[in-house]
């Protein structure tokens, strides 16, 4: 039986009484909430708080082993130094070889025969100079075999290596790169001095400067004062010995063929005697300085 | 000026590219500055030779300067002639050789003049002490022809001569005396070389084919070549074929070497050798007297064809072929004595 409430009629008591029960519903929800929110909110407090301890104990580790890093290094840096410096020298100390031994094979050239091993043998290198000055260098590459034999090589084709080759090759193989060396000498110093004299001293030349590849014919006409009245001479130089760089036969005539005085005489004999004891260029040399005596002398 | 002069220099100068024409004036050197300048070489061919032929007029030339001309277009297409190679030798124990142009050109000359009447010599010397001389040939009764000269190219001091192969082959023998008497040797003997390349033949001949050497100065590392490999094969097989493909280069490398090889056309080989069978009885096998060959190889540029057959895994059997040909070959000594392969079998 449903109690009638004296105080209300049954439509507004039914509101009433659901209204009432939505009321209270609605406030246990809400102070459901309110007690769960401070739960909630401390345990996500809680969370908060021990991430955060961690984080400082984590910047903290790190702190201590920054320093403690820093420290070590210094030490090390203390302890290595000295090593490092010694490495740096051995390696300059190491270069510093290298460079001398390099410097010596090159310096070797300077002695005119040098050579290098080869896989097959080895490889002769001839540095020709004259009068102090490095020229032409030349190559012949020796494969160590019995026979002993020429690989390859530069030395000019007129040059009688297969001469040189077949007398001394395979006995004394020392008298074979001297008797080349000698022959390859000759052979560039004459060179220079026919280049010299066609380079030089061109203005005391009256014509062009007959040579042939061995240098062995030098055939030119010259005059003492390229202005001057004077006759020309001619020279025709032979050289007879191929080892040698002085001529063995020397010609000097007077081009214009009539009888010539004494003096012109003396000076062609005295020119002739010159070819024979000293270099061609070297001649020409003294001719020149004699011209500009005469010269100096006349002004 | 002579018309046949005339004719000849116009003939000369029609065989001139137009590209190359001014070069080879210039080195003519017989029309100066002033007179080319006047020639509009922008015309038709026929108008340029023209006025080319009214300036030799003008200046008058003479036979040896057009036969100057024609020395100098030969020596700008060398390569339009086969080149034989003849070598000298002295007698033994001769005077050292005091080589004179002069004389070696007047001594030439008066053999061949006075042996036939008619013949036309003319010389020019180049800077590698080489001389080409240029002859053309007449009889006692017809004048020379200038369009069938034959050409000699001599290296003083060297026992070297090349000449230009020509059908008029009766006059080889004269030609032969008169360069050994002027150039001082005894002999004269036609080498069993030929080319169309002087250079090559020179190199081959003055040994001049391989200028490396080894010095200290010179730190070339050995070049890695790639061999060629595909990487995407089994690298077992890429093992046993870099043992292999590495001998095959360095024998390669050996035997041709780095430089670049002369160029030689065609190389040809007598060869003697018994039939060798693995059956018994076979009819060749039992021949008595060997087997007599001629092997011909030819190729635009033999040597560099050779040296390409190693990597081409072609190698062992030419090698083979070509030890029997060495062993027994009668022929080309001088070839198989330059190319390298034969003298290592």
């Amino acid at each position: 039986m449903e109690q009638a409430n004296p105080l209300r009629p049954d439509g507004e008591s039914k509101g009433g009484v659901l209204a009432h029960l939505e009321r209270l519903e609605n406030q246990m929800s809400r102070s459901r909430k309110q007690s769960e929110e401070p739960q909630s909110v401390q345990a996500q407090e809680r969370v908060l708080g021990t991430k955060i301890q961690k984080l400082r104990h984590l910047r903290d580790d790190l702190k201590a082993a920054v320093r403690h890093r820093r420290g070590s290094v210094k030490a090390c840096i203390a302890n290595v130094e000295p090593n490092r410096t010694v490495e740096v020298n051995e390696q300059e100390a190491l270069e510093e070889k290298l460079e001398n031994v390099k410097a010596v094979l090159q310096a070797y050239h300077f002695t005119g025969l040098s050579g290098k091993l080869t896989s097959r043998g080895v490889c002769v290198c001839i540095n020709t100079a004259f009068e102090g000055n490095l020229l032409d260098s030349y190559f012949v590459d020796l494969v160590i075999q019995k026979p002993l034999r020429i690989h390859h090589h530069s030395v000019p084709v007129f040059i009688p290596l297969e001469e040189i080759a077949a007398k001394y090759l395979q006995t004394n193989i020392q008298h074979f790169l001297f008797s080349l060396c000698e022959y390859l000498n000759a052979y560039s110093g004459r060179k220079y001095q026919a280049d010299r004299l066609q380079s030089d001293f061109a203005a005391l030349l009256t014509g062009p400067l007959q040579r042939n590849p061995l240098c062995n014919l030098l055939s030119f006409t010259y005059k003492l004062d390229p202005g001057g009245q004077s006759f020309p001479f001619c020279a025709r130089l032979l050289y007879k010995d191929l080892t040698a760089t002085l001529p063995t036969d020397v010609t000097v005539t007077c081009q214009g063929g009539e009888a010539l005085s004494t003096s012109w005489e003396e000076q062609r004999a005295s020119h002739e005697t010159l070819f024979c004891t000293k270099p061609l260029h070297q001649v020409f040399a003294s001719f020149a300085r004699r011209e500009k005596l005469d010269m100096s002398l006349v002004s | 000026m002579d018309e046949t002069v005339a004719e000849f220099i116009k003939r000369t100068i029609l065989k001139i590219p137009l590209n190359e024409l001014t070069t080879i004036l210039k080195a003519w050197d017989f029309l100066s500055e002033n007179q080319l300048q006047t020639v509009n070489f922008r015309q038709r061919k026929e108008s340029v030779v023209q006025h080319l032929i009214h300036l030799c007029e003008e200046k008058r030339a003479s036979l040896n300067d057009a036969a100057l001309l024609d020395i100098i277009y030969t020596q700008f297409h060398q390569h339009q002639k086969v080149w034989d190679v003849f070598q000298m030798s002295k007698g033994p124990g001769e005077d050292v050789d005091l080589f004179d142009m002069k004389q070696f050109k007047n001594s030439f000359k008066k053999i061949l003049q006075r042996a036939l009447k008619n013949v036309t010599v003319s010389f020019r010397e180049t800077e590698e002490n080489a001389v080409w001389i240029r002859i053309a040939w007449g009889t006692q009764y017809t004048k020379p022809n200038q369009y069938k000269p034959t050409y000699v190219v001599y290296y003083s001091q060297t026992p070297y001569a090349f000449k230009s192969s020509s059908t008029l082959r009766r006059n080889t023998p004269l030609l032969g005396q008169a360069l050994t008497i002027a150039s001082k040797h005894h002999q004269i003997v036609k080498m069993d070389l030929r080319s169309r390349y002087l250079d090559s033949l020179k190199a081959i001949v003055f040994k001049q084919y391989n200028q490396t050497f080894e010095t200290h100065n010179s730190t070339t590392p050995l070049q890695e070549r790639s061999l060629g490999l595909d990487i995407n094969m089994d690298s077992r097989i890429i093992h046993e074929n870099i043992v292999e493909k590495e001998r095959v280069q360095r024998i390669t490398q050996e035997t041709f070497g780095d430089y670049p090889q002369p160029q030689l056309e065609f190389a040809q080989y007598k060869l003697e050798t018994k039939f060798k069978s693995d059956l018994n009885g076979s009819i060749l096998a039992e021949r008595e007297e060997p087997l007599r060959c001629l092997i011909k190889f030819s190729s635009p540029h033999l040597l560099e064809a050779l040296k390409s057959l190693a990597p081409a895994a072609l190698f062992s059997r030419i090698q083979k072929l070509l030890c029997y040909s060495a062993s027994h070959s009668q022929g080309t000594q001088d070839l198989s004595s330059y190319v390298p392969l034969y003298t290592r079998c």
